[in-house]
């Protein structure tokens, strides 16, 4: 049993990360008032631009392109998270048809895009990250095989983003101010906070973070741009309000759905799980959710003025 | 804020001038001179145009009797995989005067069985797949429509044969998609492949009940690379992905293995996959691949055509015996040694010493 949990844990934490990091940004934008139901979206374009620069560096910069791609990855995205941002700050509309627009925009334009330059809408990137093993960490029974082997060091970077976004949110002025602008934008701007541009810089934020986690999917475990991250984003959605839009409350939510995907994903190949029909698996990590959403509707933590348009004259 | 709107604009148009400025890859346009009067559609099956694998194998076919015959080419995708979305894509064509249609996959024989009648003076040509209506009472091609099948026990056979010998030992897996008759037959074609090298050739070939896996979809790559990681961590040295998607992330697995210094092969199916698996120069760990000459069998079916010999209500089986399956001709991680010996196991295939069986029998799963 352990030499199972132990074999499997390498590759849940590689397919959390994308979703711990995707979910965070959800959060950055939700804690300063505006839903991002567009992770999704983001999600493709991260990948979709991380994909077209290393494909087109990976011939001269065959280790440094992964980097280039992921950060040209995250400001692509960023940049088009601010249409959302656009649409939803400035011009107050409905912020969760924003965001669908933004689904919709970004999972036809990537693959359009795709076609027209590479002749394909599938790119296919030559080389992922190596996995490395931490060395020294590596030798402590159980927990070296379950966390220091064979990772991604972009495990490590989504997990120092992740200590630094709390930091930020607790320990920080602006943190203290993006909360208020979710909580009460009206109190903030009356304490002199500029609503709108703590709101801009939220929602690039977010979408710089899930376009990181866009890219992250590309470069470690699927190697492959294909117009898709599986309903990745809206996973990441799932969890953030499962972690009540809290960072540490994040991290448990999206590794329990790495880790039960994982399960369900490779239930099969074990000969001990594939006794438990495949679906029962597939299907819990869902269940679940659903079951803690009903729990937790009561005392829901949700930032108070998350998704409503700021507007100063209302008090 | 204002700023900011402006630097939006900059960048939306410039991104609509980048766009335009790319040039058209399609190579729809053909000479002007060759131009026939047929015009071929084809209407997608789930995935895209540039799936490296069904479609894309129907597509290369057409486009290549557009090239070489100058018919006129073009391919509707539907919105879902109903057979009302596919009727729908059907009756765009016809109207746009297609009258000759390709369709790709299994998923299109009901929609068939209804389009025969419906367009009676449409050609159609279903791949994978026989017509008939939906509770599979009643199977009826009708003298437009023709069905092509392809002996994928055989393909897989050809492509076990090859990897046990080149291996000689150790694991073997298989990884297939959804547990449909074309992916079966990949797998037990498979299997019959390594009893046979093991038999006749002495080579040591376990595969494992459980190493033999249908994953349920032909997308999720995640679970392809997760499934294949678990199978390279047992040991496995080599597997078969008959897959689609799900084979893309066994791949990239099996790449990242090869670059970490591991030996790890993945055997390709439908199309040579070679290129697909490159991970450092020219090498790839793509040890061979299982093919089935969609593209042949679609510009086939054009080419007879027009030669008015057009076999309307026939059902077609592309195998061995008319080079309608096998491994490519080119396969550089195989040893002259092997290839030979494969070669010569094949025109057994072709003349009938081998058979290849195309039911389960004994086998697993």
């Amino acid at each position: 049993m352990i030499d199972i949990i132990t074999g499997i844990f390498p590759y849940a934490i590689a397919f959390t990360i994308p979703l711990l990091i995707t979910s965070l940004g959800g959060l950055f934008s939700e804690r300063s008032g505006v839903v991002n139901i567009g992770l999704e979206g983001l999600m493709i374009m991260g990948s979709f631009s991380g994909a077209l620069t290393i494909l087109s560096l990976e011939k001269v910069l065959p280790h440094g392109s992964i980097w280039i791609g992921l950060l040209v990855a995250a400001l692509t995205a960023g940049v088009f998270s601010l249409l959302h941002a656009f649409a939803s700050i400035h011009l107050k509309a409905n912020q969760i048809i924003s965001g669908t627009a933004i689904n919709m925009i970004a999972g036809a334009i990537t693959v359009f895009i795709a076609r027209n330059i590479t002749g394909s809408g599938n790119i296919r990137i030559k080389l992922g990250l190596n996995r490395v093993s931490v060395p020294v960490l590596k030798d402590i029974p159980f927990i070296g095989d379950m966390f220091f082997t064979n990772t991604y060091m972009t495990t490590w970077l989504v997990l120092l983003i992740l200590i630094l976004a709390n930091f930020i949110i607790y320990k920080t002025s602006f943190g203290l101010r993006l909360r208020a602008c979710g909580e009460h934008p009206q109190a903030a701007a009356a304490a002199g906070i500029n609503v709108f541009v703590i709101r801009y810089i939220s929602v690039f934020i977010s979408g710089c973070l899930a376009g990181l986690g866009g890219a992250i999917i590309l470069v470690t475990y699927s190697g492959e741009f294909n117009g898709s991250v599986a309903g990745l984003g809206f996973l990441a959605l799932a969890s953030l309000i499962f972690g009540q839009w809290k960072p540490l409350g994040i991290l448990g939510a999206t590794f329990f759905f790495g880790f039960a995907s994982t399960v369900a994903n490779v239930s099969q190949a074990i000969p001990v799980l594939a006794t438990i029909p495949a679906i029962i698996l597939k299907i819990f990590p869902y269940v679940v959710t659903l079951i803690a959403l009903v729990v937790f509707s009561k005392s829901s933590q949700a930032p108070k003025a998350v998704g409503e348009p700021f507007d100063q004259g209302k008090r | 804020m204002k700023n900011l709107f402006k630097v939006m604009v900059i960048v939306t148009v410039a991104s609509l001038l980048f766009v335009s400025c790319s040039k058209k890859t399609e190579p729809t346009a053909m000479a002007e001179e060759k131009k026939v009067a047929l015009k071929v559609g084809m209407v997608t099956d789930a995935g895209t145009i540039d799936d490296k694998s069904f479609n894309q194998g129907t597509w290369e076919g057409i486009l290549k009797a557009g090239d070489e015959l100058g018919v006129t080419v073009k391919y509707l995708k539907p919105v879902g995989t109903t057979e009302a979305d596919y009727l729908k894509e059907i009756g765009n064509l016809y109207d746009a005067g297609y009258k000759f249609i390709v369709t790709p996959g299994f998923k299109f024989e009901t929609t068939i069985f209804k389009a025969q009648d419906k367009y009676a003076d449409a050609k159609f040509v279903i791949i994978d797949g026989t017509p008939h209506n939906a509770d599979y009472s009643e199977f009826r091609a009708e003298k437009n429509v023709i069905s092509i099948f392809f002996a994928e026990h055989e393909s897989g056979f050809m492509a076990g044969v090859a990897a046990a010998l080149e291996l000689k030992d150790g694991k073997f897996g298989f990884i297939g998609g959804m547990e449909i008759p074309a992916v079966q037959k990949f797998n037990w074609g498979f299997q019959q492949g390594i009893i046979y090298a093991n038999e006749n050739f002495g080579t040591t070939i376990n595969l494992d009940a459980e190493n033999i896996i249908y994953q349920g979809t032909f997308s999720d790559v995640a679970a392809g690379q997760q499934l294949a990681a678990q199978m390279f961590d047992k040991g496995v040295s080599a597997i078969f992905c008959a897959a689609g998607g799900v084979g893309v992330g066994a791949i990239n697995e099996a790449k990242s293995r090869a670059q970490a210094g591991e030996e790890k092969w993945i055997i390709g199916v439908d199309v040579d996959q070679y290129s697909e698996g490159i991970y450092e120069g020219e090498k790839s760990i793509i040890l061979t691949s299982a093919m089935k000459r969609i593209d042949v069998a679609a510009y086939d079916m054009i080419a007879e055509d027009l030669k008015g010999a057009f076999q309307g209500g026939a059902t077609l089986t592309f195998n061995a015996a008319n080079n309608g399956v096998g491994i490519p001709a080119k396969n550089p991680n195989l040893s002259a040694d092997v290839t030979s010996k494969v070669a010569k196991v094949y025109a057994d295939v072709q003349n009938g010493t081998v058979v290849v069986s195309a039911e389960q029998g004994s086998l697993i799963k």
